[in-house]
């Protein structure tokens, strides 16, 4: 008697989802592999979001696969919303009212804007339509749709997404206030002098850049939002505190899910803690960082990654998703950003045995912090250039000194021809503390 | 986001819309009058200039540096595109423009000393360099068969294709404007690699015949098929392929559609580019799959496909214009040479067929 063959359903066909049904393809040509998207039948690249709103590249740009690629890997595409997972009969409820039954099931769901914490913001009859995100397909249609030049806008929380937002609605003729809740912009990530120049390059492209801004609520203002707080009358608002697990309907499937952070709990090969065959993979999967501490990962590479490792595990592997060193890049306006290793987020002491080199360039928006912690290089920011992450972080493994580091630094560099190469300047400082 | 780049998806023509029609066909227009009639000669001697080849260069010249001052505009924050573009637009007006200008003013025959074989084929047929003095031969012989393709050897296809030649300076700077329109299908790259070498063996059949037709007695057969073979390549490769569609379809199909598809320069130089010191290289694991890069190729290289599959690669089609390094948000890519002998590219798992 023949054995039917597995049927894998994948929910999400972003890079996590995608990644996993490809690995999935490449194992295993008989299996029956579903993806099930209902934000777009074809996988594109979340962060070309920015570029299609400035129509610097088209949507069809920005898919990042050929668009046969269902056909050459047999995947079977269902264009619908999964609105129930029924884990004890293993099926999956669709916003059509169909039913689908799978053998394993990987949640590669992503996540959604974190909603502004003021219910009027989504309540009030006439605010929705000024109350902004810039996450999914849906929210770029919608700004797009509602971002006219002349207009003012308020993009409120000062991270990724809020810096790309500030830029492209500036870029478009928007009056753009970005106003950070922290005392300066990006602090995960970038120190007070980093940040501060961050901010002055925003500032001279129009930003009216605002830190240590809190706002404390929204009213209708006529056809304007009032930010209660900085007191500021706009015609749009972009909440960009921050992305969740787009989990909730999950709620009551008997799928674990972290009460604070919505991700699906997950066991060391991406596998529910609860239910056995169900798998998450992406930003919406709770799994454990280099620190030790449980949450999502919302990055494109990792999400990638644990895809990957979600398909082995589907497949019956004994996989293991384990995070390397960090690494990140972004571009704040013209400015690029490279990172690697550990910067410690929270101000450490003197004496702590953490010291810190920075330097900067008198003239442009170009610097390089490394820190250092008892006499190894333990993390690298670089500013205005581009660098080899892979370089630093072989670096950090092999415990660089700093001396060692400064001599070398050419070599990491990854920047286009005739670019000025790296040297010490004469501002360059060793501080204690980090 | 690139500041240059802005709104490229949302001028019409930019977009094959209306405009950019008008566009190509005006071009169209322009290129059969200067190949196939004689008003350009009237207005050239209109402005006190020998020929309608020499008003030629100087709109040529013009279109360069307009060109290239909005490119710079664009793109100017990269020191490479500085360097690239300046030199580019310098080689134009001097070796393209001023020098066969000065050469005709002296009453000499005028050269486009940045002109090589095979692109510039005529130059080493026996009875054009039986008239050409000798250090104008050493130039051309010597360039075509020794300078470019070591050039090309250290330093890539770039060196000739976006540093120096004539085509690539116009769609590098007038074209830039539309260089995302370049086709990306798998199906433009298999067409891309039996025609660009069919072109090749047609430029040797033809150098064949017309050195066989030297030899060859009047009236025998060799003369006939070499003369047809001659007036054949001038006008459909010369004249239609490279001018009338080369530059008249830059609004509707990107800026390189003669050096991908068609010229014999840049599939020789692209052979020698396979084996030679140039590469893209890849930063491992930095790629966001933007599309930037690929929307940006004027070669219609998936270069995406490379960045993501973390693989550094050689295409012998890459005239290293920088552009995919230049736009990419995340610094992924760079334009290198080394001394090894490079990657081999066996690019991402999606190429599977089952």
């Amino acid at each position: 008697m023949a054995v039917a063959a597995p049927h894998h359903v994948i929910v999400g066909n972003s890079i996590a989802g995608i990644e996993a049904a490809i690995t999935l393809r490449n194992r295993d040509r008989s299996a029956r592999i579903t993806v099930i998207s209902a934000e777009h039948p074809h996988p594109f690249a979340r962060v070309s979001l920015m570029y299609v709103f400035c129509g610097q590249l088209s949507l069809k740009d920005t898919q990042f696969y050929p668009e046969d690629l269902y056909d050459r890997m047999r995947f079977e595409r269902v264009t619908d919303r999964v609105v129930a997972v029924d884990a004890a009969q293993r099926t999956l409820r669709l916003m059509s009212g169909a039913t689908l039954a799978f053998d394993t099931l990987l949640l590669a769901v992503g996540s959604t804007a974190r909603k502004l914490p003021w219910s009027n913001a989504y309540a009030d009859p006439a605010l929705p339509r000024l109350v902004h995100h810039f996450v999914t397909l849906n929210d770029l249609h919608a700004l797009d749709a509602a971002a006219k030049p002349g207009m003012s806008v308020a993009v409120i929380g000062g991270g990724l997404i809020g810096v790309e937002a500030a830029e492209v609605l500036q870029q478009r003729g928007l009056k753009t206030h970005f106003l950070i809740r922290e005392p300066w912009y990006f602090p995960v990530a970038l120190d007070a002098q980093e940040s501060g120049m961050v901010a002055e390059h925003m500032r001279g492209h129009g930003v009216d850049c605002r830190t240590e801004c809190s706002v404390q609520g929204l009213e209708r203002a006529g056809s304007k939002v009032r930010l209660l707080g900085p007191e500021l009358e706009v015609d749009l608002v972009v909440g960009a505190i921050g992305v969740e697990p787009a989990t909730a309907f999950l709620a009551g499937s008997g799928i674990a899910l972290n009460p604070e952070t919505g991700g699906v709990e997950t066991k060391d090969n991406l596998e529910s803690t609860s239910c056995r065959g169900i798998f998450a993979a992406g930003d919406c999967a709770q799994v454990t960082w280099l620190d030790g501490s449980r949450r999502p990962e919302q990055l494109w590479y990792t999400s990638r990654d644990q895809g990957r490792i979600a398909a082995a595990a589907m497949l019956g592997d004994d996989v293991c998703y384990r995070r390397g060193t960090w690494y990140n890049s972004a571009k704040f306006f013209d400015v690029e950003y490279t990172t690697a290793g550990f910067l410690p987020p929270e101000r450490t002491p003197a004496g702590s045995g953490w010291q810190t080199w920075f330097q900067r360039a008198p003239d442009r928006a170009v610097s390089q912090r490394i820190v250092v912690r008892n006499g190894a290089v333990k993390g690298f920011n670089g500013l205005g250039g581009r660098w080899n992450h892979n370089v630093w972080m072989q670096w950090i493994q092999q415990r660089r000194s700093l001396e060692w580091v400064l001599a070398h630094m050419n070599e990491a560099r990854f920047d286009e021809e005739f670019t000025s190469p790296f040297t010490v300047l004469p501002s360059a400082a060793l501080t204690e503390g980090a | 986001m690139q500041v240059g780049l802005l709104s490229t998806y949302r001028n019409p023509v930019q977009n094959r819309a209306a405009m950019a029609w008008l566009w190509a066909l005006l071009l169209m227009a322009f290129y059969i009058d200067l190949y196939f009639f004689d008003h350009l000669d009237v207005a050239a001697r209109l402005v006190h200039l020998p020929s309608k080849w020499t008003l030629y260069g100087l709109l040529y010249s013009v279109a360069m540096c307009v060109g290239g001052y909005f490119m710079l505009r664009k793109h100017g924050s990269s020191r490479y595109h500085q360097v690239r573009t300046a030199v580019l637009v310098a080689v134009q007006c001097t070796l393209g423009f001023l020098l066969p200008l000065a050469l005709d003013f002296m009453g000499r025959p005028a050269y486009y000393f940045s002109y090589f074989f095979p692109l510039k084929y005529d130059i080493l047929f026996p009875g054009t360099l039986k008239d050409m003095p000798v250090a104008v031969a050493i130039w051309f012989i010597a360039g075509s068969f020794v300078g470019v393709p070591l050039l090309v050897f250290y330093k890539g296809k770039r060196a000739y294709c976006s540093w120096i030649c004539g085509c690539g300076g116009l769609a590098e700077t007038f074209g830039d404007p539309w260089r995302h329109l370049s086709d990306k299908s798998d199906r433009a790259w298999r067409v891309e690699q039996i025609s660009i070498y069919m072109v090749l063996a047609l430029v040797f059949v033809m150098f064949g015949l017309v050195i066989g037709d030297a030899y060859a007695a009047d009236g025998s057969a060799v003369r006939a098929v070499a003369q047809h073979t001659r007036s054949f390549y001038s006008f459909a490769i010369g004249s239609v392929f490279s001018g009338v569609l080369g530059t008249g379809l830059y609004p509707l199909m990107g800026t390189r559609v003669w050096c991908r598809f068609g010229c014999p320069m840049a599939a020789v130089l692209g052979l020698i580019q396979k084996f030679g010191r140039f590469r893209v290289t890849v930063k491992k694991d930095m790629c966001i799959a933007c599309g930037n890069c690929s929307t940006y190729c004027e070669m219609g290289i998936d270069v995406r496909a490379y960045a993501m599959a973390n693989q550094d690669f050689k295409r012998a089609s890459c005239v290293g214009c920088g552009m995919c390094a230049h736009v990419c948000p995340r610094g992924v890519l760079r334009l290198e040479t080394r001394d090894d002998a490079g990657p081999h590219e066996a690019i991402g798992t999606w190429t599977l067929d089952l």
